[in-house]
């Protein structure tokens, strides 16, 4: 088998997921890279750490009094699910349609709105825009429950337009009104109380009480609307309906995406003013969410079969979010075989490299690419990485050190030991100066540790030295 | 009164009362994992918390009336500290006996809550244990550990010494996943929440496989994740199911005979709680607590997490000398009480 086809399938694996495990990438190559596509867009057989396990060593896991649990809980499932792709496109929805704690205060709000992510956002996009409008942590985000009859709110109306589907300059002012209109009377059951209790961060007196959405028909404007364009006594789902029509949302969803998966885009404020880095690109995912009636699996399918996703010019142009980082480490240390105290580290850890999960830093979500590395956030990275796959006691580390032995890697060449780290560490392929600094390091702790034909604990060490280096390379923090 | 079964039980629970809310210190619980009644007629409640914070770690001491007397036990792994107190139990001296899954030790204090000492050592060999969770005392005042990571249950004397060990990973008869609550009825004969197994089994003291009770389900008799389990003096089984946010009674052949799902009322201070807090009591006085949802995902945990009055993670059960049955909630930090009925 090609190491080719492994590091395609590698590059798959990092954007679709969190990253593989070499062994993982060579049952994915044996079924071939388009099988591995249909792997992932396949929910149906998901083993992971079960939600069983999380509650009984963590109630505050399900009970969600506090700002991090959604978050915790949401990193255990990154770091064990076998169906990574659901988990990172609710990743993607989050960052589009980011709604945060701060307003919100309520966890577990939060972290059904998540669930809510997982369920619709892979299906088709007019089913996930209704959901997101009966979301109770969205309508208390964007001021839902103030917007009445008789005194509309517009703040839900324009971002629906603006950030979660159309951008700027594909509507009127007139239409943001008429959209505010239609949502009259979705609001937040037992609103007063809940919302009493959220702006109190009341846990009292028997913990968090979920919240559901309520239709309250009599703060309902159900007047004639006129709409982008079309007339009537439209609601909520009518004017849904009618966004899921438009050209513009098409590409604008499809321009997300490419930012996403592909290549960085500018900031979305940015798009009316730049054309996208691949206008054909952007065509093809339009031209597919027409033809598969807005269905976001068939777009994710065509994209990750896409020369443009496959050419080997697009790896490791996208860099890491942070908690992309954290999950990616997680499940090559294999550290969660069991609920383990640690967690809130291993999620605080994506919180100092800047990304705080249910709570981003506006509605406009996370700016990605080179924004999430500065001096700071870089040496949290390193460190992170680097401590993490460099402890010999971690499950992961161990297999990739078993692995490295079983090879027959000589340790007396420093160069077939970085390159056997390299493949370990999810098949890795560097520029010539990284493998050369590498190889140099290598070289500069130990020249072998080898006893009687096996590794002995000195080259135990020297191998996870190496690993630890090869996790602080700018290709491992890239994706 | 006959049940569905046609068989008849003398003693159906009925609903008495509440007792406890959600505070981090003092007064009240925070993610409590199980009480034990001591001879003094007090509750320990132990408190598990939440990482983040070092507070709310404790065993709370309160009683049946509401009245507090107190905490003991905080965060830390020094001795007469905890870090994740699991389970708890007395002895007829009314010395209180917490497993610790964090630090994989049982501590005993005395009932003032003075740490006395602790033992306990972290492994998979005899005698050593991997996250201890349930505890149960039998007439000879030898205590039972479920060992849950070995997927076993040991037998200590109250020192640490070990007496017996039994059971293995597997889904056979003896055999467990993830063992948790424990109960000894009045012939020392073990009970255990067999938790990954969905079902409770039931053992001599010598640890020989008696009988098992319930599989995986919703229905009547079936279980999901159960993690505590009561005998009463007749044996009448009581068990937290907790998967499916529900108390079921068996009665001595393993057939369901009762089931609660919780109706909770306000605690004592829970109420006065409300009382100073008049914007958030009266707000709540005009709210529907019951609400009629249409959930979209089909399971007792997301209807508990709506609906107050449910069981919501009801993690332990405990019979007290009267008969009461306290059904510890972990998610809504509060004990729900039922009585015998006549």
């Amino acid at each position: 088998m090609g190491n080719r086809n492994i590091e395609q399938i590698a590059h798959l694996m990092r954007r679709a997921g969190f990253g593989a495990t070499r062994d993982q990438l060579e049952e994915f190559a044996v079924r071939g890279y388009e099988a591995t596509v249909e792997e992932l867009l396949d929910q149906s057989h998901e083993q992971r750490m079960g939600d069983d396990v999380i509650r009984r060593f963590h109630p505050e896991l399900s009970g969600m009094m506090g700002p991090q649990a959604s978050g915790e809980n949401w990193l255990y499932r990154m770091a064990t699910t076998s169906t990574p792709l659901r988990e990172k496109v609710s990743l993607f929805w989050h960052g589009i349609f980011a709604t945060g704690y701060p307003k919100v205060i309520h966890g577990k709000a939060l972290s059904d709105q998540v669930r809510m992510f997982r369920r619709y956002g892979m299906a088709s996009f007019r089913d996930l825009l209704l959901e997101l409008a009966k979301d109770p942590a969205m309508i208390i985000w964007l001021d839902n429950q103030d917007n009445h009859k008789d005194a509309i709110n517009e703040n839900f109306g324009r971002e629906l337009l603006e950030l979660f589907s159309m951008g700027v300059g594909n509507y009127t002012e007139q239409d943001i009104k008429e959209c505010a209109r239609a949502f009259t009377g979705w609001t937040l059951g037992n609103r007063e109380y809940m919302e009493l209790r959220s702006m109190r961060d009341s846990d009292w007196p028997y913990g968090r009480i979920s919240w559901h959405f309520e239709f309250n028909e009599e703060d309902h404007d159900d007047g004639e609307k006129e709409f982008l364009g079309q007339r009537g006594h439209l609601n909520g789902e009518d004017v849904v309906g009618i966004i899921c029509q438009q050209e513009a949302t098409a590409r604008f969803i499809a321009r997300h995406m490419y930012s996403f998966f592909v290549a960085d885009e500018p900031p979305v404020p940015e798009w009316p003013y730049v054309e996208p880095a691949d206008p054909a690109a952007i065509e093809l995912l339009a031209k597919t969410y027409f033809e598969s009636n807005y269905d976001i699996s068939a777009m994710l399918r065509v994209l990750f079969n896409s020369e443009f996703f496959k050419a080997q010019g697009s790896w490791y142009r996208k860099v890491k979010s942070p908690v992309e980082l954290v999950a990616g480490v997680l499940r090559l240390t294999s550290e969660f075989d069991r609920p383990r105290k640690e967690i809130l580290d291993r999620y605080q850890q994506a919180v100092f490299m800047g990304q705080y999960l249910n709570n981003p830093p506006s509605v406009e979500g996370w700016h990605q690419g080179t924004d999430w590395i500065d001096t700071g956030s870089l040496v949290e990275r390193i460190n992170f990485s680097s401590q993490q796959l460099g402890d010999v006691n971690r499950p992961g580390v161990q297999t990739m050190i078993y692995r490295i032995e079983a090879a027959g890697v000589s340790l007396d060449s420093s160069e077939s030991l970085v390159d056997a780290c390299l493949d370990q560490i999810g098949a890795i392929s560097v520029s010539e100066d990284t493998r050369q600094e590498l190889v140099n390091f290598a070289s500069s702790v130990g020249s072998s540790g080898v006893r009687s034909g096996r590794l002995d604990q000195a080259g135990r060490q020297r191998i996870a030295e190496v690993i630890q280096m090869v996790a602080s390379t700018q290709e491992f923090q890239r994706a | 009164m006959t049940t569905a079964q046609g068989k008849t039980k003398t003693k159906f629970l009925e609903y008495l009362r509440t007792v406890g809310m959600t505070t981090m210190e003092g007064r009240g619980f925070y993610y409590p994992t199980d009480t034990a009644i001591g001879p003094n007629g007090r509750m320990y409640v132990t408190n598990k918390s939440l990482e983040s914070v070092v507070r709310g770690v404790r065993v709370t001491v309160c009683d049946l009336d509401s009245d507090y007397y107190g905490t003991f036990g905080f965060y830390g792994e020094n001795e007469g500290q905890l870090i994740w107190p699991s389970a708890c139990t007395t002895d007829n001296q009314g010395r209180v006996y917490v497993s610790d899954e964090y630090t994989h030790k049982v501590s005993v204090f005395d009932d003032e809550g003075n740490f006395i000492t602790r033992w306990g050592q972290h492994g998979s060999a005899e005698g050593e244990l991997d996250t201890p969770s349930g505890l149960a005392l039998d007439s000879a005042g030898n205590l039972y550990v479920a060992d849950t990571y070995n997927h076993r249950v040991q037998k200590f004397t109250l020192e640490g010494r070990l007496l017996l060990s039994f059971g293995r990973q597997g889904d056979g008869p003896g055999e467990f996943d993830m063992p948790w609550g424990l109960a000894i009825d009045a012939n020392d004969q073990v009970y255990v929440a067999d938790w990954r197994n969905d079902r409770i089994q039931k053992f001599s003291q010598d640890g020989i496989h008696l009988a098992s009770f319930g599989a995986p389900g919703r229905g009547a008799g079936k279980f999901s994740r159960p993690s505590g389990v009561a005998v009463d003096g007749e044996g009448y089984i009581y068990v937290a199911d907790w998967g499916n946010e529900r108390v079921q009674v068996l009665d001595q052949d393993g057939q369901s005979v009762q089931i609660l799902r919780g109706e909770a009322t306000l605690s004592e201070w829970a109420a006065n709680f409300l009382k100073i807090n008049e914007e958030e009591g009266a707000a709540r006085s005009r709210a529907n607590l019951e609400p009629e949802i249409e959930y979209f995902v089909d399971e007792p945990h997301e209807e508990s997490s709506h609906i107050e009055k449910l069981f919501w993670s009801p993690v332990s059960v405990k019979l007290d000398p009267a008969g009461n049955l306290y059904v510890i909630e972990s998610n809504r930090h509060r004990i729900q009480v039922y009585r015998p009925g006549a």
